[in-house]
């Protein structure tokens, strides 16, 4: 890096830095290294661990329970990333054209639900689904599908799509403001181009807009996987992973291994696990769909 | 805009589609409006079914005996000092890794951008045992320091590239003229910085409101709770009172509705100029 005019002495300079890292040291970086140690423990919480180096992530590998979370998981990714991501783009490329009111107002509505606490939401859509009094179901009633009208989230079947729901409907909007800056980003000639050329609409948005998206699916993809790998609020607040598991995921399995059965160290591999997956997708994000933008640039 | 006349006006069928398309995802909202001014008993003439008269005596309900006066405050009380030290210590530090050398510096900057991509869930069983050893469990600091703490990685990378951006000449001109580096600072760096402060505010503000699961682990205490988990807390004790619920849940999303329609814009502008960096 060139040196900045406003570059000091090496001691002085720490002045700047220390607080902030300190700070970060002590209540994030610390407790990320102490997770890994823990992990490879044995701990109830009360006596002092025990070593049991990899035992943790063999059990967990060995536990069906620890499966049906990471294959949930994967379920869930369609609601949380694929959904969102089709719809993002498919609603970018209709609103970006409209009059700059219209698609300001629409913008405000459909990104609403993306400022809010998902601990809330999800209570919120508990009462939604509500089999009795919820009003999902009496829509379902009044307009004729009341066969339809399920227990959503007792419904073991039913229930991961019903969460799921929640996640496209939360991300959604937000995918296509991100899309939408990202189509005004596109150079206009291109369009006026591809029009004198007499492409089609659909032409027009699979060879001109898609392609040159690149860089904002690849943010879309990083955002939503992370989020759904992290997935506590909503589902905890919704189901807390029933019934009967079906819609467990790491997270949940975490919190129930370690705050209700004080079996720390494995809740602890448990979110190491998680972790290195989030790092393992953002690699893999970065890498395929990472490149292919540059080469399209 | 010139290129917007070259496109054919969106069709009317489309338009509505959108519209429609809209007003679903608000319906929600609106349901959650219209049930919290109802009785008990018009809940039971079905949820579409408007209320002879607005009932706000359950905004007083959840106010008072949903405990969401307390809730309400413990947020306040909570998301100013950990936004305004969150943005603080985020100038110090960016200023830090903007401008100055300093030995390890790729990798502190890894390990500070290690603590934006793993997810609290993966740190949050020491960090009790360390808020517990440190005898913090049940105060309001158990809930600040450490969202402080997790907000340092994006104040610090969102605070350091917008000060990258700031013309380098300004800042030679107050070298030469023999100003001292906090003086430059506080005087010449925090005016020019103040679009991205408020940006990042803005976000600190709305990610602290919102966040469940340090107050979740951390506080135990009915008194300590912010809003996300009051509303948890007041859904297990009063199940059946659905108006009240959905008064409490208003409480709890009004500042935000508010504070996202004033500075929609910013916020907006803020999200996707970090999301595509």
């Amino acid at each position: 890096m060139k040196r900045s005019p406003l570059d000091g002495s090496e001691h002085t300079n720490w002045i700047y830095l220390l607080p902030g890292l300190l700070l970060y040291a002590a209540f994030v970086f610390g407790p990320i290294v102490a997770a890994l140690g823990l992990s490879l423990t044995s701990w109830d919480g009360l006596t002092v661990p025990k070593w049991v180096g990899l035992g943790n992530y063999v059990d967990l590998f060995s536990d069906d329970r620890f499966y049906i979370a990471l294959r949930n998981n994967a379920e869930l990714m369609i609601f949380y990333c694929v959904l969102p991501l089709g719809l993002g783009i498919g609603l970018a490329a209709c609103v970006w054209n409209l009059k700059q009111r219209e698609q300001l107002a629409l913008r405000t509505f459909l990104f609403l639900p993306y400022i809010m606490p998902t601990a809330v939401l999800g209570i919120i859509w508990a009462w939604l689904y509500n089999p009795a009094f919820g009003p999902f179901n009496q829509f379902l009633r009044a307009v004729g599908l009341g066969m339809f009208a399920l227990p959503w989230l007792g419904d073991f079947n039913f229930v991961l799509p019903a969460v799921g729901i929640v996640a496209t409907w939360y991300f959604f909007g937000f995918c296509m403001v991100i899309f939408l800056t990202g189509i005004q980003r596109i150079d206009p000639s291109l369009f006026d181009a591809a029009k004198v050329d007499g492409a089609s609409a659909r032409k027009t948005f699979f060879w001109i807009t898609l392609p040159l998206l690149m860089p904002e699916i690849r943010v879309v993809l990083l955002l939503t996987v992370i989020a759904s790998i992290k997935s506590f609020d909503l589902i905890f607040t919704m189901t807390r992973g029933g019934p009967a598991n079906a819609t467990l995921v790491p997270n949940i399995y975490m919190y129930q291994l370690g705050f209700e059965l004080n079996r720390f160290g494995a809740a602890a591999a448990i979110a190491i696990v998680g972790a290195l997956l989030t790092f393992v997708i953002n690699f893999a994000i970065h890498r395929l769909v990472g490149s292919k933008s540059k080469g399209m640039a | 805009m010139s290129r917007k006349s070259n496109i054919p006006a969106a069709p009317l069928f489309l338009r509505l589609v959108l519209w429609l398309l809209a007003f679903v995802t608000i319906t929600p909202f609106l349901l959650l409006l219209l049930t919290s001014i109802k009785s008990k008993a018009d809940v039971l003439q079905g949820a579409f079914a408007l209320p002879a008269y607005p009932h706000f005596e359950n905004y007083l309900d959840a106010w008072n005996a949903g405990h969401f006066n307390i809730y309400f405050w413990n947020s306040i009380i909570v998301v100013i000092p950990v936004v305004a030290a969150s943005v603080f210590l985020g100038l110090l530090t960016g200023f830090a890794f903007a401008y100055l050398s300093f030995p390890l510096r790729r990798t502190l900057f890894a390990i500070l951008t290690l603590g934006m991509m793993v997810p609290a869930e993966a740190f949050i069983i020491p960090l009790y045992y360390e808020m517990r050893y440190l005898g913090l469990i049940n105060t309001y600091a158990a809930v600040i320091v450490p969202q402080i703490a997790m907000s340092i990685p994006f104040s610090t990378i969102f605070l350091a590239s917008a000060m990258q951006q700031l013309p380098e000449e300004i800042l030679e001109a107050a070298v030469l003229d023999g100003a001292g580096r906090f003086y430059i600072l506080r005087k010449i760096v925090v005016p020019l910085m103040v679009p991205a402060m408020s940006t990042l505010a803005l976000f600190l503000f709305i990610w602290t409101w919102n966040e469940f699961l340090i107050p979740f682990i951390l506080v135990n205490d009915d008194a300590y709770r912010t809003l996300p988990l009051g509303m948890l807390f007041f859904q297990g004790r009063y199940t059946v009172n659905t108006p009240v619920l959905t008064a409490g849940a208003v409480i709890v999303i009004a500042p935000l509705i508010l504070t996202y329609l004033v500075f929609q814009r910013r916020f907006i502008a803020g999200l996707t100029a970090g999301a595509t960096k």
